[in-house]
Formats: structure tokens, sequence, C-alpha cells
């Protein structure tokens, strides 16, 4: 039977749900990447399958664990960072025929099934647990949270992956026709930029609470800085470039107030984790991390992007579901690794969070304060997608490799990393984790 | 007299640094700046890191500006002759135009005899 999306059952969507069944039961060990690169270049090597290949078997080696060892998969099926493969070309069948197919073409090329990875990776005799985590990262490792605390799979490999083609951002697939089927063309603005319903409610925000456009740089700069000391990223491997107050400000508008430094750069790569029961966890080759809580916001916006007032709301109803199911209160967080891609609604994410007792509208103050990991208010530590490329993976990475000790030159100091939230990624509609380096 | 010529540069796609790497070399900009010719870059590349990539090769520029900002460069420096050099019809030419600078694609510069002795 071809693999699933989750069933909703698996997410803590509500408020209300109480601590967490399976807190500090289920742990994060191993971590894989992939390198990075701007576009796919053709090669078989460098096809998203063979990234995703790349990185599962990394994230095994590093925790120590033999293929056989593991009995779950849960990853996203969507590799599309926008770019879809072009109708009009002919299929990569040199790269297709040298791996075992599915019955998709495409599979491993611009898509990946869990299918497609057990046919091309023999040694994951044991898999007896694949699910679908759509969209990003941060839904699969809910997912994969839920299923090891379960008792679904005991050994779970966790898996995003990212394809890019040649070509503009976002100028194929549905819409490169004439027409759009059923709701998208009501739902999508015609000629919008991806940006666009971001920058309305960044719009909105500066508004309402008499902030303007530059009081963003420090965190861009801080966000590109972090990202230039992650190994893993896009940035630090191929285009070691800082960021400057003066390149933020000059730079020119997609969907003014969103320039082109906030908008994200689409990239090639594959992350992949290793999460085990806490019991498992504690006799592998890393320190575990531990999972105090995941939730979910799953909030629909009114009409055809959420409002400033839709967006707080439901960034503050998330932070609730965050903390209660972890147990624990602001107050608890080492860092916070919320998503940033678009770097304008990392804001409300933290202001929701309440980081360091930060209200709403009063994030963009606090970026003018010490943001760094030098210092005691750590604001993403990653670097995120601003840092190091567009892959909503780096979050989840940094906050393992912080409280596992293992961050190198990005490791927090102003502050013990010991409890730290990541996830996304948009403000209504998004996962997040609770990663903590004890289980209670 | 002499034409006061202002060349702009975009850097990837255009110039052989560029990623991916253009048609214009490095030296051909050297030759360029020899002759006297106002030289400059405009990229979606941050501005310090188009300055960075041009000190490397030790080509001194007289601005380094955003694409959006080639009106700017018009009012700044009084020249006969502006021209934009890049690869994209979107992010290039169609910018060129509407600062009213001529535009050329990187091939066609490449062989322009402003960049050969």
């Amino acid at each position: 039977m071809a693999t699933e999306n989750a069933p909703q059952s698996m997410y803590r969507s509500e408020e209300g749900l109480g601590i967490w069944e399976h807190r500090g039961k289920v742990a994060a060990v191993g971590i894989g990447h992939s390198p990075t690169e701007r576009r796919w270049d053709g090669s078989r090597d460098t096809s998203v399958g063979a990234l995703s290949i790349l990185a599962l078997r990394k994230a095994m080696e590093d925790a120590g664990v033999t293929p056989d060892q593991v009995d779950g998969l849960v990853i996203t099926p969507v590799t599309t960072t926008g770019a879809f493969w072009p109708e009009e070309d002919p299929l990569p069948w040199d790269v297709i025929k040298s791996y075992n197919q599915t019955d998709d073409p495409l599979d491993g090329i611009a898509k990946l099934s869990a299918e497609w990875l057990l046919k091309n990776m023999p040694e994951l005799t044991n898999v007896k647990y694949t699910q679908y985590g759509p969209t990003c990262m941060s839904n699969a490792l809910n997912v994969a949270s839920q299923a090891v605390g379960d008792g679904l799979t005991n050994v779970c490999l966790v898996l995003k992956a990212w394809h890019n083609l040649p070509g503009r951002y976002y100028q194929s697939g549905p819409n490169a026709h004439d027409a759009i089927q059923g709701t998208s063309a009501i739902r999508t603005l015609w000629g919008a930029p991806a940006c666009s319903g971001t920058a309305l409610q960044f719009a909105e925000y500066c508004r309402k609470y008499g902030k303007t456009h530059d009081m963003m740089a420090p965190f861009m700069i801080n966000s590109r800085r972090n990202g230039l000391m992650m190994p893993e990223g896009y940035w630090y491997q191929h285009r070691p470039e800082e960021l400057t107050a003066e390149d933020y400000e000059y730079a020119r508008w997609i969907a003014k107030p969103a320039n082109l430094f906030d908008n994200d750069i689409p990239i090639m790569m594959a992350g992949a984790y290793l999460f085990a029961t806490s019991e498992r966890a504690k006799d592998m080759k890393q320190k575990p991390v531990y999972i105090l809580n995941h939730a979910s916001s799953e909030a629909i916006p009114r009409s055809l992007t959420p409002s400033l007032d839709e967006v707080e709301a439901e960034t503050a109803s998330t932070a609730r579901k965050i903390y209660e199911g972890a147990g624990i209160t602001a107050a608890d967080l080492s860092f916070e690794n919320m998503y940033d891609g678009f770097p304008q609604f990392h804001q409300f994410h933290i202001e929701g969070l309440g980081y360091r007792g930060i209200k709403f509208g009063e994030a963009l103050d606090f970026y003018q304060t010490d943001i760094s990991i030098e210092g005691p208010n750590p604001v993403s530590p990653s670097g995120g997608n601003i840092g190091a490329g567009r892959s909503r993976v780096w979050l989840h990475t940094d906050s393992i490799q912080q409280i596992q000790g293992r961050a190198g030159a990005r490791a927090v100091t102003g502050v013990k990393p010991e409890i730290a939230v990541s996830g996304g990624p948009m403000p209504l509609g998004g996962n997040y984790t609770v990663w903590s380096a004890t289980p209670d | 007299m002499t034409k006061r010529i202002l060349i702009s540069l975009d850097i990837d796609g255009t110039l052989e640094v560029g990623d991916p790497p253009g048609d214009l070399t490095m030296e051909m900009v050297r030759i360029a700046k020899s002759k006297g010719y106002i030289i400059g870059t405009c990229s979606d590349r941050p501005l310090s890191t188009q300055r960075k990539i041009l000190t490397q090769y030790n080509i001194e520029i007289e601005f380094a500006v955003s694409k959006h900002m080639l009106p700017d460069v018009k009012e700044k420096f009084d020249a006969d002759v502006y021209c934009h050099i890049g690869d994209r019809d979107d992010l290039d030419r169609q910018y060129a135009i509407k600062a009213d600078f001529d535009f050329m694609w990187p091939d066609e510069a490449a062989a322009h005899h402003w960049f050969h002795k």
C-alpha cells in the first residue's frame, strides 16, 4: 500500500490537550545533510533522490545506527521550491533509469515517495512504518514524534528534501497555464509574488505599531551572520556574503515593504534526522535531544491572506499549545528557532511566544538590542532560511545541535542551551517542536 | 571632444566571476577602466559584496548599486553615454530602458571595442 499523509489524529492542533502523553519519551539523535546547490545540474548524483539517500545515510551514521535497526520512515513527499518540471521538456531518462523506479518517472527527480527511497536503499530492510508529513520538515517532525511515541516505530528516519530547477521561481507548473483549476484562481492573487501576503501583514504591523522596514536590519544581519557559521548551509558553502544595513536598505522591492533580501533563496538540499524512543536513544552515538511536545496551527484565514489580527490571535494560540503540552513557560526557553522564510513574519512568531517577555508590537524594538548568539537573548541562532537558504530545516538542525553541544562556531554562549522551540512555516498553518536537554 | 562613457555592469551571468559566469572577463573590465570610462556595478548582490568582488580584482569602481538605482547613477554622474550590460530581460534590459540607459547583452559587450585595446 502506498504511503499516505499522516491522519489528523497525529497532530496536536487544539488548546486544552494538556501535557503531551509522550513528553520526554521521544528523542532526536542523528543529523544528516546533503550538500546544497542553487539548482539541479541534471546529473544523477545531485538529483533530489540522490541527495535524500545521502542525508538519510548520514543521519544513521551520525546516530551510530545500522540500517537494519531502522523501522520507520517519515518524509515530506513534495520537494518543489516553486519549480516544477516543465511539461514541454523531455524527461531525464538517463537519470530516472539509473535508479529503481516507481510508476511515476519524476519520483526522485521533482518529487519523492517513501517507496522510491525504499527501492533505492536496500539496506533499509526492516522499515515497517512509512508516513508522510506534508509540506515541510516541521510537519514531518510532528508526525515522527507522535509515531515514535505511539509505538508505531522505535527508530525512525525523518526527511525533507528540495529540488530546484533552472528557470524563474513560480513561473512554471499551474502558473504557466492559461487557466487554473478549482479555487486557486480565487485564492491566489494574480501576479502577486509569494511574499506579498506577508508584506501586507508587515505593512499593517508597521502602521499599527509605528515601526519601519529598516528596523528589520539587525535581524537580517544577525541571521546572515549565524548562517555563515552553519557549514551545512548554502551561503556558507557557496557565497559567504555578509549583509550590512546598507545592503538591506538599498535592495529592490519585490512586494513593498518586502525587498529582495526579505525573500529566501531557493536551493537544492536534503536534511534528515534519526528519531528514537528515549530508551533506545540513550545508547546511541550522540546525546539524545528529548522532545517535550509538538503542536500545530491549522487556522484558516477569513479572506485571501491573513490579517494582522488573525496572525496575532493564532500565534498566541500556538504558543499556548506549545507551552501547555510541554509543561513549560516562555521563561524556560533558552533560545528560539522559529521560521523566517519570510523574515517579516519571524517577529509574529516570537511575539506570539512572548519570547523574553516581548509583547505584540515590540519585536522590532527587541531586534535593536543584543540578539546575537553571544548575548542573553539569542534570536534565530540557526540563521534560518535567510542565513542558509530555503530548506525549512536549519531551525531544527540548529536546535538539536545547540542542545547536543555540536553547534560549533554558532554555539549560543550567552545562555545555557537547555530548552528550545522551532517550527513553522506560516503564522497560520505550522508545526512546532519543543526540544530539551533532559526528558523532564 | 571625447565622449564620456558610463558603463554599468551586472555581475551574475555577465562577468566571468558571476554565478553563473558571464562573457565579460575582468581583464576586459580593466581595459575599459584604463580608457577612462566611468565603471560601476549594478547587481542583485549586496552592495558590500559588489564592491568586494571588484576590489578582489584590483578594479576601482565609481558606483555599486541595486538594479532599481540606475536613475540615481544617471543623476550622480555626468556622461554622454550611459550603458547597462546584463544577462536578463526582466532584471537588466527592462531596468535599463526604464532608467533611459542603453543596453547590451554580455556577449555583445564582450565583442565591443570598449573592452578591447
